[in-house]
C-alpha cells in the first residue's frame, strides 16, 4: 500500500524539486553577482550580511529537499572563530596591524574563515548545477506520465502502456537520486576528498608558479633586444664617430638586467652566479703630482678619473661577456623561458576551436587544426600541455645554467677578486698588528718599565738609608716589593691580552672554558675538537669568541650564554648564542667589525642573527686543518 | 720535612731552594722538567711538592699534569702549584678529587717569604692555600648573579674568602679584627645559608666551600 502511495506521490515530488530549480539558480547567480562589488570595488564591509543570509537560505534548501526526497542533508558550515578580544592596551591586534575597535579584525577573520570553508564553493556549485540535474532527473517521472497520457491523443496508444508505469516505477528512485546528489554536494566535504582537493590546488599553484617564472624570465630575455640595439648603437657611434664617452654606457647600461638575472638564477633556478665585475681602484698619485693610469700619466684628476673608469669598463672581460650574453639571450633565454607556458596556454586556446567544433560552431581549419581536423587538435593540445608542464621545471633549471655560462666570473676574474680580498685582509691584518704592537709598547712604557725605574730609585734610596735610618729603609723595602708586585700584575694582564697562557697551555677548548668561568655569567661551553688548529688561527678564534662573549655580557644584557666550538669538513665553527635583547648589527658595532676583520685575515666569516628582542646567535667560521689528533670532547657549565 | 721542587728557571729554582732550606725544609729533589718531576714525585713521595705549572719539554701545563698524575697514584699528595697566572679552570681541576692538600699561588707570592712558607706548611699539613686572585675570581662574578652566595652578608663573604684561602678561625679573626667565637658564628651562618653540614675539619670545610663555589 505504502509503495503504491510512494510511487504515486513521486512524480509530484519531482515536480516540486523541478520548481525549486528556478529560485535555487537565481540564488546562485545572485551570489556570483554579489562578489562583483565586494571583490572588484573592495566593499568588503558589505559582504557579511549577504553571506549570512545566503547560508540561511541554503539551509532552507537543505531542509526543503530533505523533506521532499527523504534524504537528510547535514549542515556543513565550520563554526566561526571567536570574536577577537582586546589586549592589555585595549587595542585589537590582527596579523601585523593594531585596530582601535574589533570591527575590522572581526570582518577579516570572518571573511577569511568563509573563504577557507570548502562549503562556500560547494554550495555555489550545487546552486548553479541544480537546474540541470534536477531538471533532468526530477522532472522525468512526471514527464513520462504526461507523455503517456498524451500519447493516445497523438495516435500512439501503445506508448501509454509503456510510459506511465515506467514513470510511476522510476519515480521514487529518481527523486531519491536527486536528493542523494544534493546531499553529496551540500553536506560537509569528506576528509579524503578535501585532502585530494588541497593537493590538487597545491599542484596547480606549484606548476603555475613555475610556468609564470619561466614566462617572466622569457619576457626579460626579450626585453634584452632593445637594450642590445642601444648598446650596438653606442658602440658604432663611439668607435665610428669617436664619441668615446658613449662607450662605457654602451657596455654597462644593461648591467641591472644582468644582475637581476643573476639573482633570479639563484632564487628560481638554484644556480649561484657571483657578480664578476672588477672593482674601481684608488687613483695612484705620483710624487710629481701626476696621476698614473696603467702606463699613462695625467695632469688633471678629472681626466685621470675618466680614463681610469674607461679602462676599468673597457678592459673588464665581464662586460664583453655581458654584451655577448645580451645578444644571444633573447633567442636561448627567450625560448627556454617561454616555450613551456606557450605549450600550456597557446595550445589550450588552440583546442578551444576543437571544443567549439564539437558544439557545431564551424570556422574553417585555418586555426587550431591538426592534419586538417579541428577536433583532432583536442588530444594534441592535451599532450602538448602535459609536455609543457613536464618541461617547465627543467626549462627553469636549464635557464639558470644558460645564464651562468656567460654571466659568471671567469677563472681570471675569480682570481682577481681573490687577490683583491687578500690585499684587503692583509692590510687589515697589518693594521691590527701595528696597532697591537703600539699598544704593547705603550703599556710596557707606562707600566712595567716605569715601575722598574721606580724600584731602582727606591733601591738606591734604601742603599743610602740602610746605615743611617734602618726603619725608613725597611719601609721603603716594603714599598719596593709592592711596586714589583704591581709591575708583575701589569705584565700578567699584558700577556693575557697578547696571548692568554691558558690558550698556549691547553688549546682553544679549555681557553674558552676559562673565559666562560671568568665571565661572571652562566655560560655553557660545548667543545668538539679532535685536535688543535694552527696557532695564529687558534688565537684569532679565541679573541673572536672572547669579543662575542663580551658583547653578549655587556650590550645584550644576556642572562645566559651558550658557546659551541666544533670542527667539521675543514671548517672551525664557533657559535655564541645568548638570550639577551638582540638588535646587534655588525655594521654599527665596532666589536663585531673587529671580529670580522680578525677572522677575515684567515678567510673566516662572521654571521650575526640578532632580531630585536633577541636571542642573538653569532656564528664565526674559520677554514683550517687540525693538527695532533688529541681527543678533547666534553661539556662544562660555569 | 722533605720537599720536591720543580722549576725550570735556574735562578728561581736556586732561590726557592735557599728559601726552603733556610726555613728548615729538606730538598729531596729539584728538577727542571715534567717527566723528571713525575719520576721524583713517585719515587721520593715527598711531604710536599712545590711545582711550576709551565715546564719543559712542551712548556704548556706540564707541571700541573705531572702533579695531577702523581696524585692519582698517591692520593692527597700535598702539592703547591706556582704560576705566572692563575686560572679558575686549573683551580677546579686541582680541587676536583676533594682530597685537599692543594696550594695554587701566583709566583709573585714567593716575594713575601713568610706568607709563602706559611702556605707551604699549610699544604703539607693537608690544608689548602688558594691565591687571593683565584678567590676573588671565584667570588666576584657570583655577586651579580642571584644565587645562594648572593644571600651572604658582606662580612660573611669576607670570612668565606679568608676561609677559602686556607686560614684558620684564629687567623681570620686576627685579620678581620673579630673574636674567634664571632668568626665561628659567621662560619656557622655561612654554612647554614649554603646548605653545608658543619664539620670541625678546616680542610673539608674549605673544600666544601670551594666545591660549592665552583659548581
Amino acid at each position: 500500500m505504502d509503495k503504491v502511495r510512494t510511487a504515486a506521490v513521486a512524480p509530484l515530488k519531482g515536480l516540486v524539486l523541478a520548481a525549486l530549480a528556478l529560485p535555487v539558480f537565481a540564488h546562485g547567480l545572485l551570489t556570483l553577482l554579489l562578489w562583483g562589488p565586494v571583490l572588484v570595488l573592495g566593499l568588503l564591509a558589505l559582504a557579511p550580511p549577504p553571506i549570512q543570509a545566503s547560508r540561511r537560505v541554503t539551509n532552507l534548501w537543505r531542509r526543503l529537499i530533505g523533506a521532499v526526497t527523504g534524504v537528510a542533508i547535514p549542515v556543513p558550515y565550520r563554526p566561526l572563530p571567536p570574536r577577537p578580544g582586546p589586549d592589555e592596551d585595549g587595542a585589537y591586534v590582527h596579523e601585523d596591524h593594531v585596530y582601535k575597535t574589533a570591527r575590522a579584525p572581526w570582518l577579516f577573520i570572518r571573511l577569511s574563515a568563509w573563504a577557507d570553508d570548502p562549503a562556500s564553493g560547494r554550495d555555489l556549485g550545487w546552486m548553479l548545477l541544480y537546474p540541470f540535474v534536477a531538471g533532468a532527473l526530477a522532472v522525468l517521472p512526471a514527464a513520462l506520465i504526461a507523455a503517456g497520457i498524451a500519447a493516445p491523443l497523438l495516435g500512439y496508444p501503445m506508448w501509454t502502456v509503456a510510459a506511465v508505469p515506467l514513470g510511476l516505477a522510476a519515480g521514487p528512485a529518481l527523486v531519491h537520486l536527486t536528493g542523494e546528489w544534493s546531499r553529496r554536494l551540500l553536506m560537509p566535504i569528506p576528509p579524503r576528498k578535501l585532502a585530494r582537493k588541497v593537493a590538487r590546488k597545491r599542484w596547480v599553484e606549484d606548476k603555475g608558479l613555475i610556468l609564470v617564472r619561466g614566462a617572466a624570465l622569457g619576457g626579460l630575455a626579450l626585453l634584452g633586444l632593445p637594450l642590445l640595439l642601444m648598446s650596438l648603437a653606442g658602440l658604432v657611434l663611439g668607435i665610428g664617430l669617436g664619441m668615446v664617452f658613449l662607450l662605457p654606457p654602451a657596455l654597462q647600461h644593461f648591467r641591472w638586467l644582468a644582475n637581476l638575472r643573476r639573482q633570479l638564477a639563484r632564487d628560481w633556478s638554484g644556480v649561484d652566479i657571483p657578480v664578476p665585475y672588477r672593482l674601481p681602484q684608488e687613483l695612484e698619485r705620483r710624487p710629481d703630482g701626476r696621476y698614473r693610469v696603467d702606463r699613462q700619466l695625467f695632469k688633471s684628476e678629472r681626466m685621470a678619473r675618466f680614463n681610469a673608469r674607461f679602462a676599468l669598463i673597457w678592459k673588464d672581460p665581464a662586460n664583453w661577456r655581458d654584451l655577448l650574453w645580451l645578444a644571444i639571450d633573447p633567442l636561448v633565454g627567450g625560448l627556454l623561458g617561454l616555450v613551456p607556458i606557450l605549450l600550456v596556454c597557446y595550445v589550450w586556446a588552440w583546442t578551444f576551436a576543437g571544443v567549439l567544433a564539437l558544439f557545431g560552431v564551424r570556422h574553417g581549419t585555418w586555426y587550431g587544426a591538426v592534419a586538417g581536423n579541428v577536433v583532432a587538435a583536442i588530444p594534441a593540445g592535451v599532450v602538448a600541455a602535459a609536455v609543457g608542464v613536464w618541461l617547465a621545471p627543467r626549462a627553469l633549471r636549464w635557464h639558470g645554467w644558460w645564464t651562468s655560462i656567460l654571466l659568471r666570473p671567469t677563472r681570471a676574474a675569480l682570481l682577481a677578486q681573490r687577490v683583491e680580498r687578500l690585499t684587503q685582509t692583509r692590510t687589515d691584518a697589518v693594521d691590527a698588528q701595528a696597532g697591537q704592537v703600539r699598544r704593547i709598547e705603550r703599556d710596557l712604557h707606562d707600566g712595567a718599565q716605569a715601575r722598574l725605574v721606580a724600584i731602582g730609585l727606591t733601591l738606591g734610596a734604601i742603599e743610602r738609608l740602610m746605615e743611617t735610618d734602618p726603619a725608613a729603609a725597611r719601609q721603603l723595602l716594603a714599598q719596593a716589593r709592592d711596586t714589583s708586585a704591581a709591575a708583575l700584575g701589569e705584565l700578567r694582564d699584558l700577556v693575557r691580552g697578547i696571548h692568554p697562557p691558558v690558550l698556549s697551555e691547553r688549546g682553544l677548548g679549555d681557553a674558552v672554558r676559562a673565559l666562560a668561568l671568568d665571565s661572571g655569567k652562566p655560560v655553557q661551553v660545548h667543545v668538539d675538537l679532535p685536535g688543535r688548529p694552527p696557532a695564529p688561527v687558534e688565537s684569532a678564534a679565541y679573541f673572536a669568541v672572547a669579543e662575542a662573549l663580551a658583547n653578549a655580557a655587556r650590550h645584550a644584557e644576556a642572562a645566559s650564554v651558550i658557546i659551541d666550538v666544533r670542527h667539521r669538513d675543514g671548517v672551525l665553527r664557533m657559535t655564541v648564542h645568548d638570550d639577551g635583547q638582540g638588535g646587534a648589527d655588525p655594521a654599527k658595532g665596532t666589536g663585531l667589525r673587529g671580529i670580522e676583520r680578525r677572522l677575515g685575515t684567515f678567510d673566516g666569516t662572521l654571521a650575526v642573527h640578532s632580531p630585536r628582542g633577541g636571542p642573538t646567535v653569532v656564528t664565526m667560521e674559520l677554514p683550517c686543518a687540525l693538527s695532533s689528533p688529541k681527543t678533547s670532547t666534553s661539556s662544562a657549565t660555569a | 720535612m722533605r720537599v720536591v721542587l720543580a722549576e725550570d728557571l735556574y735562578l728561581l729554582r736556586d732561590g726557592l731552594t735557599l728559601l726552603l732550606r733556610s726555613h728548615g725544609f729538606d730538598i729531596a729533589a729539584a728538577v727542571d722538567n715534567g717527566p723528571d718531576l713525575l719520576d721524583a714525585l713517585l719515587t721520593e713521595r715527598p711531604d710536599v711538592a712545590v711545582i711550576d705549572v709551565r715546564l719543559p719539554p712542551t712548556y704548556t701545563d706540564e707541571g700541573l699534569q705531572a702533579a695531577l698524575a702523581a696524585r692519582r697514584e698517591i692520593p692527597a699528595l700535598p702539592v703547591l702549584i706556582l704560576s705566572q697566572h692563575v686560572e679558575q679552570l686549573y683551580a677546579r681541576e686541582l680541587l676536583a678529587d676533594g682530597a685537599g692538600a692543594i696550594g695554587y699561588l701566583l709566583k709573585d707570592r714567593v716575594l713575601n717569604a713568610d706568607q709563602f712558607i706559611d702556605a707551604v706548611r699549610r699544604v703539607a699539613a693537608g690544608g689548602t692555600a688558594m691565591d687571593p686572585e683565584v678567590i676573588a675570581k671565584l667570588l666576584a662574578p657570583r655577586k651579580a648573579t642571584a644565587g645562594r652566595v648572593a644571600s651572604l652578608t658582606p662580612r660573611e663573604r669576607e670570612v668565606l674568602a679568608e676561609m677559602a684561602e686556607g686560614r684558620s678561625n684564629a687567623a681570620i679573626g686576627h685579620k678581620l679584627f673579630l673574636s674567634e667565637s664571632a668568626v665561628g658564628k659567621h662560619i656557622a651562618s655561612i654554612f647554614g645559608k649554603l646548605d653545608l653540614a658543619p664539620s670541625d675539619d678546616v680542610n673539608r670545610r674549605v673544600l666544601a666551600v670551594l666545591a660549592y663555589l665552583s659548581e
